[in-house]
Parts: structure tokens; sequence; C-alpha cells
């Protein structure tokens, strides 16, 4: 959703997806919030960003990204809840995750964690991403410079974002 | 009875459609062979099935109403 302003509009995030990118007002919108929580120390936070990956001579110039919306809710929900119940210092976790098209350069993916200490938030953020890249049913399709596209999946070794 | 199958990702592509219902489907096997005929192309690919949100590793029995999903492997973040 965009204002009358063009922003994108923070409470359109709904069950944890947005439509396109994750904006810099989304992004401060959180990070405003982090001010209300005087019970935590730390803050994590991780964004994923499209690459503008080189294949095959083509260059990534957007991702289009598609999920089961209703199983994201449930994954999401239960990710959350495994986080809160294996690091007993974590505060909160917001999870936002775009669908629809976001080009190269903009972010896909945005995880906060707050904790009573750093070394818990910034684990459980880690932990949050692996979870969010490995049981959230999201689909990207990488769109090319020439137009053609190819379907892209997640590979359980894969060290970057 | 009536299922709802949901196709995602390639398989939304090669299929052509995001949903399409079944009749008269008992199990999760008679419910691949019919869309085997009806989408021989999805045969293809690697993809895991959920019944109403929960991902399945066997067969099972469907019931009236339930929302099938063939999910291509995941790729968020």
């Amino acid at each position: 959703m965009i204002d009358l302003n063009g922003n994108q509009v923070i409470c359109m995030v709904k069950n944890y997806l947005t439509n396109g990118p994750i904006t810099n007002k989304t992004i401060s919108h959180l990070l405003g919030k982090m001010s209300e929580q005087t019970d935590s120390g730390g803050h994590s936070i991780f964004l994923g960003q499209v690459r503008a990956d080189e294949i095959n001579l083509k260059k990534v110039k957007a991702i289009e990204y598609s999920a089961y919306e209703m199983m994201v809710k449930a994954e999401a929900d239960k990710i959350r809840e495994l986080i809160l119940s294996d690091f007993t210092d974590v505060t909160s976790i917001d999870i936002v995750h775009s669908v629809g098209i976001v080009r190269a350069g903009e972010i896909s993916l945005l995880v906060l964690v707050s904790a009573g200490h750093r070394h818990q938030a910034i684990t459980a953020c880690s932990k949050a991403v692996e979870l969010i890249k490995e049981k959230l049913p999201v689909w990207k399709k990488e769109i090319f410079d020439d137009d053609s596209h190819e379907w892209k999946q997640n590979l359980q070794d894969q060290t970057g974002s | 009875m009536q299922v709802k199958v949901l196709f995602f990702g390639v398989l939304a592509e090669v299929t052509g459609t995001n949903c399409k219902h079944f009749r008269d489907v008992k199990t999760i096997s008679d419910l691949n062979l019919r869309i085997a005929d009806d989408f021989p192309e999805v045969i293809h690919y690697n993809f895991r099935v959920s019944v109403n949100n929960e991902i399945i590793n066997s067969d099972m029995v469907l019931n009236d109403g339930d929302e099938v999903a063939l999910m291509p492997p995941f790729a968020g973040g």
C-alpha cells in the first residue's frame, strides 16, 4: 500500500508479507519502535537485498516473489514461537517478506530481533533468517535484463542471502 | 466430495494455473494420478505436498473441502 506521499505504509504488512520492496520508511518505522522497548539492551537486524547476479552473460534486474500466504503465516508464527522458546532473553521478533517485484538493490526480507543482551539478539536473528529460508513457502523468479526469467531455489549449504 | 489444489512457483507456470478443483478423489495417491492426467508436465519437477497448510510425507485420506498445495523447493529471502 502506498500513501498519498508515495510512501509505503507499515500497517499494510499483513501476515508478515508486503507487496513490493521493503522501503526505508518501513525499516525506519520498525527501528523507531525500538525506543519503546526499554527492557531490551540490543537489537539485531538482517536485511536481505536482491543481488544483480550475472548468469550466462545475463544480469538479474529484479526478482518476482510469490508465496502461499496462509502457510507463510502458520510457518512464521512457528518460527517466532521457536525463537522465543529457544532464546529466553529475546523480547521481540519482527519478520517482513516481500511478494511481487523487487528490483536489484532493493530489500526483500527484514528480520529484527530484540533481546536483553547482544549475544542472544545476534544469534537468534541469524537462526530466524536460516529458518525463514528453510521453512517459508516463498518462491522467487529471477528476471534478467533481457526479460527472460529463471526459477531459483535456496541451497541448504549456501552461505549468502 | 471436492478438493482444491494450489500450484506454486514453477508449477503454476508450467500448468498455466494457480488453482484447480478435483472431484471424487479419496486419497493423495488418487489425486496424484488425476493431476498427472491433467498436467503431465508436473511429474518432471520436484515438489512437496501440503494438506491444509501441513506438509505431508506419505499418502493420506482426503476430505471434502481440503486444500492441497504442490510446492516446489522454497526460495525465500
